[in-house]
């Protein structure tokens, strides 16, 4: 079946190469006339038009489930692999080199430098160095392994990431009941902590954790359950991932601060001063007022089943039009997922919308790396669970596509900026908005069915001057859902066509001069 | 409605299930296993049969379990894919004709009861429809007369691929690696009777060890082979690796290391490792003095030379080789008394070669 696929994409990516030499002709000679699709007949853009998959081959012989990826300061792009090969592809001659052997599940990477790398496996947080200068480590050094270890194989580890001041974060998953623990285990072992789904028997799984650059590795942020992966935004904010399962109801992205608490209970075992009991026998209520919400849930199977790490976009601008926002991988989609935040009431909440939908890219987007000439790397594994395998890179090619660039809520509704001027008659038809409202409960079963599922009408569209930003009047805003809004058939005045209609908006907070009903 | 007892056959060598012939009712239970997999990869019924279906929900993720027409699993896959908002509340499930019947969305743990009825000769699916899941998850229902003419296992072309893997023996014919593994080989992976971070090393094709890094201590040693870990690496990595040939050696004695006085066990912190000619020397600290640890085959025979170098240490150094775990101690310096060699004041360097008895 994977070759099948492979080689059908393949005769796609050369179907694709053809037409766009044919495109880059008319383009040139109608430069002239300095839009992009002049001719109403011609034919509608579609994604390929701004961005170029590639599907980078992979070693024979590889089970290429990527865990971990980063990009060297030489180029090179370094990725980790399930059977714990770490190998260096260099871009320039498509090759590939052996780095490192025998890494349980390296499921993150930091490059340090040209021969030095950090890597998260399930055991430790290890520095692998090339000391001898022969292109092959030689060197596997403990950074910490200050955490338990239950023998479960869901116990994963993410990260690491590093802030302005040199911490850096590692996250660490739960264990599932999918299975039970070894009969000896790294750390405390809490028997309160084994009742669950998702459980927390050795700390600190269920944390994010930060390493201080004296090697102390402390806990940061608990409620974790699955978080794959961590990053941080152009602030320096720090973000973590987390899945659909027991206690989400639906995908979720935290923006995670210290001391806090972000919703799987299982966790709370290892919280300092927190009663010596197994935490999911506290009320659901009780739980649920420790918890600090998500800024943004992934609504399921409609924007993602499985999100992945969130990067920022700083690439200054060579990506397109969505420089200084995040992405984050999908597992069970063939697409990203494009964020656009905002902080509402001092706190950071916004939209998320599918992004690179039918440019070839395929599932299990675990992993993504920007390289220095402003192009993304992509790691895909599959890992048991849904998704492919291998590497992608994705170029964008100069053109800028007609999509929503920004989604900002006001006192009476949203303000949808987009990347180019619409067209004034189907922008400002309301029909062209449609909006719903719905939430997720909070509760142990596995995951949660859409509650008080509204319509929500749009009363006014106003267009701005630049022709860029659709001011939306809602009926009705509500804190604590979800605005589904499908955009209709849009246009903008180079006679593109918009590309993606799906967009969910996590509205946790009104701002403060918010009337009842707008 | 009346029910038959019913006996299920299962022939192993094909991994078929045959209901008994005669029998116009069968019951069948189906589990959803992780790997995005039902583990009854296909199954065989005359036609007019009512099968009672039980979908037991084994994996850690949610499954449904969809009976289809047959030529229609793809269609049914990509119909349900496009159900939009409407997927949560349908179970993911289209309302099409080509659905014979289906299971709601059943949470881990959880199972689900189905009858149907296939009257009509016909190669069936069931598919589970969960976003992701459909093209790669699924089985067969033979309808027919003559089970004598359904293909074996690993030749079906309607069983699903990441089922036939399975049957047809540990990835069979692939490689592990995109290289000839070499020797001294290092892997950190999930090992039995040891602690969950530990490091299996082979020292050469026949000769390998497990050392554990949490506990900073040689655990076993064995000859014969290495380690396999097609399991562990299967799925997402459930089962343990297992070790290929005879353990000769266990540890009973715990750390071997004391300082001060020979009853009190340190504290240690395992810093990792370096490679000299592949060999790993295992860096550590046994209350915070430094010790490195590089363990080599015995020239001839079954054993292990290990060869240490401490930091200095103030007092005197104890190193525990109880006998009754395999093998026979020989420390390159002091002697042997209460299953303890009490180290010269000042040794920075000594080695213990252990043989097998």
């Amino acid at each position: 079946m994977k070759t099948t696929t492979t080689s059908l994409i393949g005769t796609r990516m050369t179907r694709i190469g053809r037409i766009k030499r044919i495109l880059i002709y008319l383009f040139l000679s109608v430069l002239s006339v300095s839009s992009a699709f002049p001719s109403k007949n011609f034919p509608a853009d579609t994604i390929t038009d701004y961005y170029e998959v590639e599907t980078i081959q992979m070693p024979k012989g590889l089970t290429a489930e990527t865990d971990g990826l980063a990009i060297m300061p030489d180029g090179r792009i370094v990725a980790g692999f399930h059977r714990g090969e770490i190998m260096m592809y260099n871009p320039k001659t498509k090759t590939w080199k052996l780095f490192a052997e025998g890494i349980h599940d390296p499921l993150g990477i930091m490059a340090v430098s040209n021969s030095e790398i950090l890597v998260m496996q399930r055991p430790e947080l290890t520095r692998i160095k090339d000391t001898n200068g022969d292109g092959v480590a030689d060197e596997y050094l403990t950074v910490t392994d200050d955490f338990g270890l239950s023998g479960n194989y869901h116990e994963f580890a993410f990260g690491p990431v590093k802030d302005k001041q040199g911490n850096l974060f590692i996250a660490l998953n739960c264990a599932s009941n999918g299975a039970g623990i070894f009969p000896e285990v790294r750390g405390k072992l809490d028997t309160l902590g084994r009742p669950g789904r998702m459980y927390s028997a050795v700390p600190y799984r269920g944390w994010i954790m930060k390493l201080t650059p004296d090697g102390k590795l402390h806990p940061y942020a608990s409620g974790f359950r699955s978080p794959n992966s961590i990053g941080f935004d152009a602030n320096g904010n720090l973000f973590a991932s987390d899945n659909q399962g027991d206690w989400l109801g639906t995908s979720k992205l935290y923006h995670v601060q210290e001391g806090k608490h972000y919703g799987h209970p299982a966790s709370l075992l290892w919280k300092e001063g927190f009663p010596h009991i197994t935490p999911i026998k506290l009320p659901v209520k009780m739980l649920d007022s420790l918890r600090t919400v998500e800024s943004v849930a992934f609504p399921h199977s409609r924007i993602a089943d499985s999100p992945t790490q969130p990067v920022l976009d700083n690439t200054g601008g060579r990506f397109g039009p969505f420089v200084g926002k995040m992405l984050v991988g999908e597992m069970n989609h063939p697409y990203l997922v494009r964020l656009m935040l905002e902080t509402v009431d001092g706190h950071i909440q916004g939209a998320c919308a599918p992004f690179l939908v039918g440019s070839g890219l395929r599932k299990g987007n675990n992993r993504l790396a920007f390289a220095a000439d402003g192009s993304l790397w992509i790691g895909q594994t599959d890992h048991g669970w849904a998704g492919d395998r291998g590497i992608q890179h994705v170029r964008w090619k100069g053109k800028v596509p007609l999509e929503l660039a920004d989604m900002k809520l006001t006192p009476t509704g949203f303000a949808l900026t987009f990347t180019q001027p619409l067209d004034a008659v189907t922008a400002k038809q309301v029909a062209n908005f449609q909006f719903k409202r719905y939430y997720y409960e909070y509760h142990e079963a596995y995951g949660s069915k859409q509650f008080d599922v509204q319509p929500v009408a749009v009363s006014n569209a106003e267009l701005s001057a630049d022709g860029k930003t659709v001011t939306l009047k809602l009926s009705e805003l509500k804190a604590g859902y979800i605005y589904e809004l499908e955009l209709g058939k849009l246009r903008s005045t180079t006679q593109q066509s918009l590309l993606n209609h799906l967009v969910c908006y996590t509205l946790n907070r009104l701002q403060r001069n918010t009337q009842a009903n707008p | 409605m009346r029910k038959y007892a019913v006996v299920v056959l299962f022939v192993a060598l094909c991994g078929l299930k045959i209901p008994v012939a005669l029998a116009q009712d069968t019951t069948l239970t189906i589990r959803a296993i992780e790997g995005l997999k039902y583990d009854v990869p296909r199954f065989v019924v005359r036609p007019g049969t009512r099968v009672h279906l039980t979908l037991d929900n084994y994996d850690d993720m949610a499954h449904n379990l969809v009976v289809t027409l047959p030529n229609s699993r793809l269609r049914v896959v990509n119909t349900s894919l496009a159900l939009g908002d409407q997927a949560v509340k349908l179970n993911y499930v289209p309302r099409t004709p080509d659905v014979v019947a289906h299971t709601a969305t059943v949470d881990p743990g959880k199972s689900e009861k189905i009858s149907f009825v296939l009257s009509q000769d016909g190669i069936y699916s069931y598919v589970c429809t969960y976003p992701g899941h459909g093209f790669v998850m699924y089985g067969v229902i033979y309808v027919t007369r003559r089970p004598a003419t359904v293909p074996p296992l690993d030749k079906d072309p309607n069983v699903a691929a990441n089922r036939k893997d399975d049957m047809a023996g540990h990835a069979g014919h692939m490689p592990d690696h995109p290289y000839d593994l070499k020797y001294p080989a290092v892997y950190r992976t999930f090992m039995p009777d040891s602690g969950p971070a530990s490091i299996a090393v082979g020292l050469t094709p026949k000769q390998a060890y497990c050392w554990d890094a949490g506990s900073c201590r040689l655990r076993y040693a064995w000859t014969g082979g290495f380690i396999d870990q097609s399991d562990h690496w299967d799925g997402n990595g459930k089962k343990p690796t297992h070790v290929v040939g005879d353990v000769y050696f266990r540890d009973q004695g715990g750390f071997s290391i004391r300082f001060g006085t020979a009853d009190r066990l340190p504290e240690v912190h395992f810093k990792g490792y370096k490679l000299i000619n592949r060999y790993p020397e295992f860096r550590y600290t046994v209350n915070g003095i430094e010790v490195r640890e590089l363990i080599k085959p015995l020239p001839t025979g079954r054993g292990l030379v290990r060869h240490f170098s401490l930091g200095a240490v103030s007092g005197p150094v104890y190193f525990a080789c109880k006998s009754g775990d395999g093998v026979k101690y020989r420390p390159s310096v002091g002697k042997i008394q209460d299953g303890m060699v009490r180290l010269p004041v000042g040794t920075r360097n000594f080695t213990i070669t252990m043989t097998a008895e």
